[in-house]
């Protein structure tokens, strides 16, 4: 592998980390906003945010059984999630798989299916809605910004 | 419905019938979550800074493409124009690879780190993609590029969950 930049600049830094502490304030959930993000960086492949965000939801409580089984939580039956974090799994994963039509794109995904918006907004009311696609769009972000400079898990340089 | 459009010369009667009904968007969120807002708004400022306006329209615009955000489209063509890009440009953007020649080397490359970059599904961000983007991007420059791509991503992201409508955008009225 060779070297890429860890450079990021201050301010850009800074606006992520109020974007995504406005997101997770404004859901309310810090248990359901960790379970977002671990998955998100599990189809986004980010070691970096991985890391961070497994540490993250053991620290905050997630059970272990629920992130050994988060890549299959589908399968995993509602004994082990509930309808509203399957509900939010369900956004989490619609919101980060967006792209379609490129050389890149074997399996593409494509815009948020209605049954998916509706069956996270019986769940959440339109103020939680909104932030939940901010913690998802946040750790979105982060994803991209932590793969492309290939920014090791646990490093302090970022 | 059919709301006319203020921008654009769109009659709702072609020779093939009526145009089909515009929707309405699913959430506010900008007005639901004004503070999230607020840091987009900052984020996209601070990611924007010292690049060609033209080749951040022409990254902003390929992203919302892959993304497939209408209302992102919308915008960025519109900025795209009124920042003098050619129709030309626009129009082959999805086909760049095979329209390398209305592009300069530099465009080239970071339409490539945009495509590798909006896509982690399949495949990170391989080294020939990113060296390429290296070469022509000096460090602070390159690592401003990947924000702005990030950006348009989050943007395309809020566009396509709440399901923002495209049709409506004023060029130049996007801060």
């Amino acid at each position: 592998m060779s070297a890429r930049t860890t450079h990021l600049d201050d301010e850009v830094r800074a606006a992520m980390q109020a974007l995504s502490a406005a997101a997770k304030r404004g859901l309310g959930d810090p248990r359901l906003a960790e379970l977002v993000q671990v998955r998100a960086s599990q189809i986004n492949r980010c070691a970096f945010c991985l890391d961070l965000h497994l540490e993250l939801a053991r620290r905050y409580g997630v059970p272990e059984r629920q992130l050994d089984l988060l890549a299959a939580w589908e399968e995993a039956g509602p004994d082990v999630f509930d309808e509203r974090e399957r509900a939010a799994l369900a956004l989490a994963e619609a919101v980060t798989v967006l792209a379609g039509g490129t050389s890149r794109t074997k399996s593409g995904g494509g815009f948020v299916p209605d049954e998916v918006y509706e069956e996270a907004a019986r769940h959440f009311d339109e103020a939680q809605l909104a932030h939940l696609v901010g913690v998802v769009t946040a750790i979105n972000s982060w994803n991209r910004l932590m793969v492309s400079r290939r920014i090791p898990p646990g490093s302090t340089e970022w | 419905m059919t709301t006319m459009n203020q921008t654009v010369d769109r009659t709702n009667e072609t020779a093939d019938g009526e145009y089909a009904a515009e929707h309405t968007p699913r959430l506010s969120w900008a007005e639901l979550a004004p503070d999230v807002y607020r840091a987009m708004i900052r984020l996209d400022a601070a990611a924007r800074q010292g690049l060609d306006a033209r080749l951040l329209e022409l990254v902003r615009i390929r992203a919302s493409q892959i993304n497939r955000c209408a209302f992102c489209l919308d915008l960025h063509t519109k900025d795209a124009l009124a920042a003098g890009e050619s129709v030309e440009r626009i129009v082959q953007l999805s086909a760049w690879q095979e329209s390398r020649h209305f592009y300069t080397e530099r465009e080239l490359a970071a339409l490539e780190l945009t495509e590798a970059v909006t896509v982690l599904t399949d495949g990170f961000v391989p080294d020939e993609v990113y060296e390429r983007a290296a070469r022509h991007f000096e460090e602070a420059e390159l690592t401003r590029l990947i924000a702005a791509i990030t950006v348009i991503n989050a943007w395309n992201r809020f566009g396509v969950a709440t399901r923002r409508v495209p049709g409506h955008y004023q060029p130049g009225s996007h801060a």
